[in-house]
């Protein structure tokens, strides 16, 4: 009789949330899914054709932009990873050794994490300007006039500009969790270590790091699922286009361009779009599983 | 007493209602993708007003990228506005639209008759029209006369003359043109404003029955010279935007643009001192036996939507819309060539010069929006232009491999090319 109340009540209270978690991410995952079988402008009716939005995206005309687009998702990921992470823990571990001014620091290195990506996209689209953009003219002054460049607009460096600017709006926020973890570290331990006559390298790699490593973990997973979903940067530096010629072109870019097409004179494709997001939900879905696991886990443990 | 009291209630009850349900269904509501022409609606209703029509119009604009995304949900809920801005035809956008009925036709309620018919083309669905065009766009190359004067140049007559001239003003340290190669979309318009004047409308009208291909000389040869232009494009051109075009040559740090007039009123937005200083002319041919040709187009239209609520009074504003009075307005605030004809257009010696150029030197044929080569999937415009030109310029692709680009997106779905091709490489 008591299971039959609670099971009632654990339903009342879930109900709420079930109903908006339905509407709002089930809904559109089944929608997509539904959709990217049809060929669909947006609007009148659906042609359904089975595979055939699949088969050109991964074989057909859009193969080579998905690969590309795909491979500049790893890539990203690769880099945003070994560098918010490593750059974040060192950083961590300087303020954590209590270094003077280490804690302007931390809020130094937070405050681009407060501004609005969009902004950020915008701001550094000034300062990347290859005529009057800041970075170049700053160049110039310190004699360093050599290093010139159209950073957003070179095949080569337009990629490894938007992970840095990536790095640059994002760090702050890796330093401040990494720290968190860092001094979660029982201080008896250290205090141990050092008596006991370890170097530095070792106590940070024998004991700080081993008993950070969840948040490592945890970290690499949201930023996993982050990479595959990036698209507000790109956009904002580069336009839908991924461009220069689609070296920075990514998933999100591509989806967007497939399915509404460019200011109204495309064709715009809603079940290819469709395709591309069914694609990241793919690569996406398996690891948020996983983080939600080690999540649980840990909080369990 | 009583019964008079009853009819004096009711009376002066229907008259209250009347009012208030009058009052209330006054109000229409434009959506657009043109911030720039609030002030234009304004005006119109302050004369719609003064002509004993009482009608609020409620203007509102959208980011360009996301409007036609958002007008199809609107329309499709039936939570749109009454009138949307929406896109020429042919093209897939409108098509659907109008398709699924969520454009109601106009023949018969506005009068048409201010219109030339080649601009009625880009609104006429199976013989029915769907929109009130509102304004045209003349592309070309848009050049600064003082530079021009002070190193003794002139209008070019052909295309070696253009290079000439742009070889002498880098001699000079002056910079020729100013492209702006982050936005694709203008380096298609670039290359399709090109292509009017190189390929020429006849041959545009072959590829387009399917007579020849986007592997013929002439398009590999289109391609290379755009391709040997670039070394007179600022440095680092692909990394720049159009508002950073925009003010490079609004400030005289350029010689030239490829661009719309829709540009001028922005370039003297910036510059006031800019205004006698533009000049234009079109893309010059490969010999001056040939005729320079104009990529204009009609930019737009104003149509009446399924979710209108007082389509009378909609229709009263759109047929507002169809008189040179309106265009004299819109010619007047926003500096762009209206689509009616008729108009007093403001005394800008550049702003007539589009006029006479729309009237005389237009294109019949194109490649680029507006053309049959935007309706399908991959299209030409988004799937090859926008990502080939970037390719090519950042010598990822040859100018050949540029033009298989096209002929591969193409032939997916335009039958007159893949019978083209059927029959020609047998």
């Amino acid at each position: 009789m008591r299971r039959k109340v609670k099971l009632r009540y654990l339903l009342i209270f879930i109900l709420p949330s079930l109903v908006l978690y339905s509407l709002f991410v089930i809904y559109p995952i089944i929608g997509s899914l539904f959709i990217s079988f049809y060929k669909w402008p947006g609007v009148g009716p659906m042609t359904f054709i089975g595979f055939d939005n699949f088969r050109s995206l991964f074989v057909g005309y859009f193969s080579s932009q998905l690969w590309n687009a795909f491979y500049h998702n790893i890539m990203f990921f690769f880099f945003t990873s070994i560098l918010e992470l490593g750059l974040g823990f060192f950083i961590a571990l300087v303020i954590a050794s209590n270094i003077k001014g280490g804690n302007y620091f931390k809020t130094i290195v937070y405050i681009p994490n407060m501004i609005p990506m969009v902004l950020v996209g915008f701001l550094w689209g000034l300062f990347l300007n290859p005529q009057i953009g800041f970075i170049n003219e700053f160049l110039k002054i310190i004699g360093l006039g050599s290093l010139v460049q159209p950073w957003l607009g070179s095949m080569s460096l337009a990629f490894p500009t938007v992970i840095a600017v990536n790095i640059w709006r994002n760090l702050g926020f890796y330093v401040l969790v990494l720290l968190a973890a860092i001094i979660n570290v029982p201080n008896e331990l250290l205090e141990a270590a050092y008596i006991d006559g370890a170097s530095a390298w070792n106590v940070v790699w024998k004991i700080i790091f081993p008993l950070s490593f969840a948040t490592f973990r945890t970290l690499l997973l949201l930023l996993f699922i982050w990479s595959f979903n990036v698209f507000d940067i790109v956009y904002a530096l580069e336009g839908a286009q991924g461009g220069p010629a689609g070296a920075t072109d990514v998933l999100g870019t591509l989806f967007y361009r497939t399915a509404f097409g460019g200011l109204g004179s495309g064709a715009t494709g809603m079940g290819l779009g469709a395709a591309v997001t069914v694609f990241i939900f793919a690569i996406i879905f398996p690891v948020s599983v996983i983080y939600v696991y080690s999540v649980e886990k840990r909080s369990s443990s | 007493m009583r019964k008079l009291f009853i009819t004096l209630t009711v009376v002066s009850l229907l008259i209250v209602f009347g009012v208030l349900t009058f009052g209330e269904n006054q109000v229409i509501t434009i959506w657009s993708w043109r911030a720039q022409d609030a002030p234009v609606w304004q005006k119109v209703q302050q004369i719609l007003n003064s002509e004993g029509i009482n009608v609020t119009i409620k203007f509102t604009a959208f980011d360009p990228t996301q409007y036609d995304s958002k007008v199809n949900l609107a329309l499709q809920t039936g939570t749109g506005p009454d009138i949307v801005y929406s896109r020429r035809l042919p093209g897939s956008q409108t098509e659907s639209l109008i398709k699924t009925g969520l454009y109601l036709p106009l023949s018969g309620k506005v009068d048409f008759s201010n219109f030339p018919s080649s601009i009625l083309k880009s609104v006429t669905y199976q013989g029915t029209e769907y929109g009130v065009p509102f304004a045209v766009q003349v592309c070309g190359i848009f050049y600064n006369k003082s530079i021009y004067t002070k190193y003794d140049l002139s209008v070019p007559k052909t295309w070696d003359q253009l290079v000439e001239n742009a070889k002498i003003l880098k001699s000079h340290g002056v910079t020729p043109f100013f492209v702006s190669g982050k936005d694709g979309w203008s380096l298609a318009m670039q290359h399709a404003m090109c292509g009017v004047s190189i390929l020429g409308p006849e041959w545009i009208k072959e590829l387009t029955d399917g007579a020849t291909d986007f592997l013929a000389p002439k398009w590999v040869q289109l391609n290379t010279m755009l391709n040997d232009l670039k070394v007179y494009y600022q440095p680092g051109f692909l990394a720049n935007s159009t508002n950073d075009q925009d003010a490079a040559f609004a400030f005289g740090q350029a010689a030239m643009v490829f661009y719309g007039i829709w540009g001028y009123g922005t370039w003297i937005q910036l510059n006031p001192a800019i205004a006698n200083d533009v000049g234009y002319f079109m893309v010059p041919p490969l010999s001056t036996n040939e005729k320079s040709y104009a990529y204009s187009y009609m930019d737009g239209a104003f149509s009446l939507t399924s979710s209108c609520k007082n389509i009378p009074l909609a229709l009263k504003v759109l047929q507002f819309a169809a008189t040179p009075q309106f265009g004299t307005i819109f010619a007047n605030i926003t500096d762009n060539i209206p689509a009616v004809s008729g108009v007093v257009m403001p005394d800008v010696p550049i702003l007539k010069q589009a006029v006479e150029t729309y009237e005389n030197d237009s294109s019949p044929w194109v490649y680029w929006v507006g053309s049959v080569f935007t309706t399908g999937s991959p299209d030409l415009y988004n799937n090859v232009l926008t990502p080939g030109m970037q390719s090519m310029y950042a010598n990822k692709i040859t100018p050949y491999q540029f033009a298989q680009m096209a002929q591969q997106a193409i032939s997916q779905w335009y039958k007159p090319l893949q019978e083209f091709i059927k029959s020609y490489y047998k």
